[in-house]
C-alpha cells in the first residue's frame, strides 16, 4: 500500500544527541496511527532509505543539526534541495544528501518536511540523550503526531500558507519557525 | 619548492578522513592520513549483554549496516562455541553477497566513478555515437540514441540549475580526465540506473533481516522463520523474489558494471603503475557453502602476501597473540603499558588521549600523534586489506575462478600482472570479485532452496542462548571480509557481560598513521609518487584514496567541528 506520510527519524544512536531522530522514531512507533502513516527508524541508512522515501507521498524527517543554535532548538523546515538539508550532520550526512540528490535527479523526490533539532557541536560518545534533548523529546513527539494527523486529513496542510509559530517551551529550547521563512523562492 | 596540501574531508560519503601530502616537483613525496573523529564504541559495549552487541555495532555505519552485526554474532558464537544451522549460514551468506554487490556498485558509480568520469563533459557527447559504443560493449537494452539524448537533456537542466552537488563539486574539466564525451555519458547514464538498481537489491536484507536499514541478526542463527505456506514467514513467494533479485543483480554486474569498467580502464592504463603502495596484502577469509567454520571451503580464502610475492601465501591466525596487534604510537590513545607496545585485540585498550592541535587548525603536527585511528599490524607488517588483497590471495592460491577473471581481464586490457599492484588494479579487483560474488550468491541460494525442499527449515540453535549455560569467562573472535576489507571483532565475556570488545576495521588497516617503527600504512604508502598536476584540484589523490573505498564511520565516530560537503584544499609553501 502506498505510504501517505512517512515519519522518518535518522541519526546515529551511538553518538548521543546525534541520534535524536531515531529516539523520536522509536517513541512514535508504538503510537496508534491512522492508515497510511508509516514510522521508520532510518538510523544511518543513507542509500538504503531510497525505497522507503520514494514510496511515500510526504515525508516528515527528523534529524539533528549542528547549526550553533542552542541545543534543543527545533525548527520545522521545508528544504527544496538536498543542499538545504542541514550540513554537519554526523557520519550519515553525506550519504543522506547524496540520496536526496539522487531522488531529485530521478524525479522521485517526495515532499519532505524536516524537523531539524539543534545539538551541541561537541558530544561525548553515549547512547543517551543529553538533558536538553530529553526535555524536548515529548513536546516534539506531540507536535509531530498533530502534524502528521493534519497531513493525513489534508495533504496540502503544510504547503498551504503560513504556519503559526506555536511558541516556545521554557524560553528558548523549543520553537517552531515558519516553514517558508528560511527558504524563499529565489 | 615543497608544498603541503590538505584535503579534509576526503570522503564523499560517510565520515571524516583527512589527508595531508607533501608535493615536490608535481609528485607526492610524503603523505599523512588521519582520522579526525573519535572512536569509543568499545566503551559503549562494555558491561552489556553480548547477545545485544550486534544491534549496537550495526549502527556504526550506514554503508555497511550488516557487516558489523555479522562479525559481532560470530564473535559471540565463537566465544560460546555455538554452531549455527546450515540454513542460517546460507542466509547470512546471501545477505552478505547482497551487501557486496550493493556496496561495490554504489562505490563504483556513486563514489569513485566521478574521479574518472567527467559528468559535465558528458553533455557534449553525440547520442548516436554513444549508443554505438554502448551496444558494442554490452547487450544491456537501455542503449538507444533516443535514450542517451533524453538523458542529456534532463541532466543539462540540473547542471544549469547548479543545485546538485554531484555536478557542482567535481573537478570537471581537469586535464586528468581522459574519457571521450560518449563514454562519460554512458558512465552518467549508469550512475542513474545504478541508483535505481541499488534500492531493489537491498530488499534481500528486508526479507531475511526483517527490516532495512539495520536488518536483524541473532546469536545462534538468524531471526527469520521459514514456512513455505505461511504468510508471515520466509515463504515460497518471498524466496522466489529473492531469487529474482539475485538474478537481476548478476545481470546488472555483468552487463553494466563490468563492461563500463573495461570501457573506462583503457584510457587510464597509466594508473596501472600508480598508487600501488605497500605490496603486502591481508585477507581473513569468508563465505563457505558449508558454514563459517569450514575455513578450507572459504570462497574468499584467507592468507597474507608480502612484498608482492604471489608465490607464497602465509597462513593467518586471528587468535595468536603475535599476529594481529594494534599500536598507538601515532594515535590519540594511551596504553597502560606505554606508548610503543602492540596489543592483541583480546587485550586491547581504548583510552582516549587527545594531544593534537585545537580545532580549527591549519596543519596537523605529524611529528606528534596525529590520528584517532590506531595502527594495526600483522606480525609487525603494514598490510593492505580489501578487494585487491582478496583477489590476489585467491589468485596466488591458484583458485580457478579467480584465475579466470583476472587473466581474462589482464589480456583484454593488454597489461602485465604487475598492473594489479596499483590504483587501477584495486578498482578493477572490486569489479572482478563482484563477478565472483554474483555467481556464489546463485550457488548459496540454490543450496538453501534444496535444504528447504528436503524439509530442513532450522534457522537457529538456541541451546546456548540462556546465559546460565555460559562459562564464567570466554573469549571469541568473529571475522568477515567486509566489502572494503578484512574485519574482525574480538570479545571477552566475563560473568555473562562484555568485559572487553575490540573492532579492528578495514579502514583502520588501510588508513592508519605510521607505526612505532615509522612504517607507513596503506593510504600513506600508496600516495607516494602520485603525480599531482594542479594542487588546487588534486583529483589524482582522490583517485588513489577512493580506490580503497574509505569508510571512516566505523573506524572513528563523531564530528568535532562543522563538516563541509566539499573537500577543502589548501596549498601552503613549506
Amino acid at each position: 500500500m502506498k505510504t501517505k506520510v512517512l515519519i522518518l527519524g535518522v541519526g546515529n544512536v551511538l553518538m548521543g544527541d546525534e541520534g535524536v531522530g531515531v529516539h523520536v522514531a522509536r517513541a512514535l512507533e508504538s503510537h496508534l496511527w491512522p492508515e497510511g502513516v508509516v514510522v521508520l527508524d532510518g538510523g544511518t541508512g543513507g542509500f538504503h532509505l531510497m525505497e522507503h522515501l520514494e514510496l511515500a507521498d510526504q515525508v516528515i524527517m527528523i534529524d539533528a543539526t549542528l547549526d550553533h543554535r542552542p541545543a534543543g532548538t527545533v525548527r520545522r523546515l521545508r528544504p527544496r534541495f538536498a543542499r538545504e538539508f542541514p550540513k554537519a550532520l554526523s557520519s550519515h550526512d553525506i550519504g543522506l544528501r547524496d540520496l536526496l540528490e539522487g531522488l531529485t535527479i530521478l524525479d522521485r523526490m517526495p515532499e519532505i518536511i524536516l524537523y531539524a533539532v539543534s545539538i551541541d557541536t561537541v558530544q561525548s560518545q553515549t547512547i543517551d540523550l543529553s538533558e536538553e534533548l530529553e526535555r524536548v523529546l515529548d513536546p516534539l513527539c506531540a507536535d509531530i503526531r498533530n502534524f502528521a494527523r493534519s497531513l493525513i486529513e489534508d495533504p496540502t496542510f503544510c504547503c498551504d500558507g503560513y504556519l503559526d509559530p506555536i511558541g516556545e517551551d521554557e524560553g528558548r529550547l523549543y520553537a517552531h519557525y515558519d516553514i517558508h521563512a528560511k527558504f524563499q523562492e529565489p | 619548492m615543497a608544498e603541503r596540501l590538505v584535503i579534509d574531508p576526503i570522503t564523499r560519503i560517510e565520515g571524516h578522513l583527512r589527508v595531508e601530502v607533501e608535493i615536490n616537483d608535481g609528485k607526492v613525496t610524503d603523505a599523512y592520513s588521519a582520522g579526525t573523529m573519535v572512536r569509543l564504541l568499545e566503551e559503549i559495549l562494555k558491561g552489556r549483554d553480548p547477545r545485544d552487541a550486534w544491534a549496537f555495532v550495526g549502527r556504526v555505519c550506514g554503508v555497511c549496516t550488516t557487516v558489523h552485526s555479522l562479525a559481532s554474532v560470530r564473535a559471540v558464537e565463537d566465544a560460546l562455541d555455538i554452531t549455527i544451522p546450515p540454513n542460517a549460514e546460507l542466509v547470512r551468506n546471501l545477505m552478505f553477497c547482497t551487501q557486496y554487490m550493493h556496496d561495490h556498485v554504489v562505490h563504483f558509480y556513486h563514489l569513485h566513478a566521478m574521479d574518472w568520469v567527467d559528468v559535465v563533459a558528458a553533455l557534449k557527447a553525440d547520442p548516436k555515437a554513444t549508443s554505438e559504443i554502448a551496444q558494442s560493449i554490452s547487450n544491456w537494452p537501455k542503449s538507444s540514441p533516443g535514450y542517451f539524448s533524453d538523458l542529456q537533456k534532463r541532466i543539462k537542466k540540473f547542471v544549469e540549475s547548479g543545485q546538485l552537488g554531484i555536478f557542482a563539486n567535481g573537478y570537471w574539466g581537469h586535464p586528468a580526465y581522459k574519457l571521450p564525451p560518449e563514454i562519460n555519458l554512458i558512465g552518467l547514464a549508469h550512475y542513474l540506473e545504478a541508483l535505481e538498481w541499488q534500492k531493489e537489491i537491498v530488499k534481500v536484507h528486508t526479507i531475511f533481516g526483517g527490516k532495512n536499514p539495520h536488518p536483524n541478526y541473532l546469536v545462534g542463527g538468524m531471526a527469520c522463520a521459514i514456512g513455505l505456506d505461511e504468510s508471515s514467514a520466509i515463504n515460497a513467494e518471498r524466496l522466489a523474489y529473492v531469487g529474482q533479485l539475485l538474478k537481476d543483480a548478476k545481470e546488472f554486474i555483468n552487463q553494466v558494471y563490468i563492461p563500463d569498467l573495461l570501457a573506462v580502464a583503457p584510457y587510464y592504463l597509466d594508473w596501472g603503475a600508480i598508487g600501488g603502495g605497500l605490496g603486502n596484502y591481508l585477507v581473513y577469509g569468508d563465505m563457505s557453502a558449508n558454514g563459517y567454520r569450514d575455513t578450507a571451503g572459504y570462497k574468499f580464502p584467507s592468507g597474507a602476501i608480502l612484498n608482492k610475492d604471489l608465490s607464497q601465501v602465509y597462513e593467518v591466525d586471528l587468535r595468536e597473540d603475535a599476529q594481529v596487534q594494534e599500536f598507538i604510537s601515532n594515535s590519540w590513545y594511551s596504553y597502560a603499558e606505554g606508548n610503543d607496545v602492540g596489543k592483541h585485540p583480546w587485550e586491547g585498550e581504548t583510552t582516549l588521549k587527545y594531544t593534537g592541535p585545537k580545532p580549527p587548525y591549519e596543519f596537523l603536527d605529524v611529528d606528534q600523534k596525529y590520528s584517532y585511528l590506531k595502527t594495526p599490524r600483522w606480525k609487525g607488517h603494514a598490510m593492505e586489506v580489501g578487494p585487491l588483497a582478496r583477489v590476489l590471495v585467491g589468485y596466488a592460491r591458484g583458485r580457478e575462478d579467480y584465475k579466470e577473471v583476472v587473466d581474462s581481464t589482464l589480456s583484454k586490457l593488454g597489461v602485465p600482472a604487475t598492473a594489479l599492484f596499483s590504483t587501477l588494479g584495486r578498482t578493477a579487483a572490486r569489479g572482478l570479485e563482484s563477478i565472483l560474488v554474483a555467481d556464489w550468491a546463485q550457488e548459496f541460494f540454490d543450496q538453501l532452496i534444496g535444504n528447504i525442499r528436503n524439509g530442513d527449515t532450522r534457522m537457529a540453535n538456541m541451546e546456548m542462548f540462556d546465559p546460565k549455560h555460559w562459562p564464567a569467562k570466554a573469549v571469541g573472535v568473529g571475522h568477515t571480509e567486509a566489502p572494503r576489507g578484512a574485519l574482525g571483532h574480538w570479545i571477552v565475556i566475563e560473568d555473562q557481560k562484555i568485559a572487553n570488545y575490540q573492532l579492528v576495521v578495514p579502514t583502520t588497516w588501510n588508513g592508519s598513521p605510521r607505526d612505532h617503527n615509522g612504517q607507513r600504512s596503506a593510504y600513506e604508502s600508496a600516495l607516494l609518487d602520485t603525480p599531482v598536476a594542479d594542487p588546487e584540484r588534486p583529483v589524482e589523490i582522490l583517485r588513489t584514496i577512493h580506490s580503497f573505498d574509505p569508510c571512516m564511520a566505523c573506524a572513528v565516530h563523531l564530528y568535532d567541528e562543522e563538516g563541509k560537503h566539499l573537500s577543502r584544499v589548501s596549498v601552503m609553501g613549506d
